[in-house]
């Protein structure tokens, strides 16, 4: 085992060979803890950018704090020495910086009518009330839909 | 390796990128009740990824199967989208087996 692969692989030290008992041959969880990182990752952006853009009316101060974040995290990332660990932080760092650019994109589609506009925010008030945008207080991606639904 | 994470946070934002046109295709080509084959390749593509030995090969496969379920996820929504006009709608779908016990499943969705 040369030193690269006990970086990588910490768990598969000579001191505890319980993988390879086990399974008869080498298990790598690097996969599994990717995609458990990213789908917990896409969850939470999906859900948070949501519900700040339309709550909050200075969108700024949700930008620049996931853009914080997001170096944070990369920054954790490149501290620790856990692999798994070093992976989570930095596919969540990566992730946080995304939802930055989205929670734009949600004032966009917000904008075109494609996401709800909430009356009670001013920012969206203004979106409300202006002619040239088709701003909505409807979520029509969530109307009934015969074809779909039936 | 200090920036194994990084890079790999990379990596996942240029998957997750495939999952936008892969969501698209499929609904506007096969139809949203695809959903339970594609959330079905993400787990195994997850599983699989934990029998390959190379670090970035079994971190890409993970990741690509992570894109396969959310991708699970957006397609009822994606035919909303179609629905609307947002997409182009293209009425001819292939449909998949068993589509009468998927249509009385709740699709999964965030």
């Amino acid at each position: 085992m040369n030193e690269r692969s006990e970086f990588l692989h910490p768990e598969r030290s000579s001191d505890n060979p319980s993988w390879d008992i086990i399974t008869g041959m080498e298990i790598n969880g690097v996969g599994v803890v990717s995609a458990i990182s990213a789908l917990l990752g896409i969850a939470f952006g999906h859900v948070v950018v949501r519900w700040l853009e339309f709550h909050i009316e200075r969108l700024w101060l949700a930008i620049l704090a996931f853009v914080w974040g997001g170096f944070v995290l990369e920054g954790l990332s490149l501290a620790v020495n856990p692999l798994y660990l070093k992976i989570s932080l930095g596919i969540w760092g990566m992730t946080l910086l995304w939802d930055a650019i989205e929670l734009f994109r949600q004032q966009r589609r917000v904008q075109r009518g494609h996401a709800p506009a909430n009356p009670g925010n001013p920012r969206h008030r203004r979106f409300l009330d202006d002619p040239s945008l088709s701003a909505t207080p409807v979520d029509r991606l969530r109307d009934e839909f015969p074809s779909l639904d039936g | 390796m200090e920036a194994f994470g990084v890079w790999l946070g990379f990596l996942t934002l240029l998957t997750i990128g495939l999952g936008f046109p892969l969501v698209i295709l499929i609904e506007r080509w096969l139809g949203w009740l695809w959903w339970p084959y594609l959330l079905g390749l993400g787990v195994f593509l997850a599983i699989a990824s934990l029998f390959v030995e190379n670090t970035w090969g079994s971190a890409w496969l993970g990741l690509l199967g992570a894109t396969c379920a959310w991708g699970a996820t957006e397609l009822k929504k994606q035919a909303r989208r179609a629905e609307l006009g947002w997409f182009p709608f293209h009425p001819q779908k292939i449909d998949p087996p068993f589509k009468e016990v998927i249509r009385k499943w709740k699709a999964p969705s965030l």
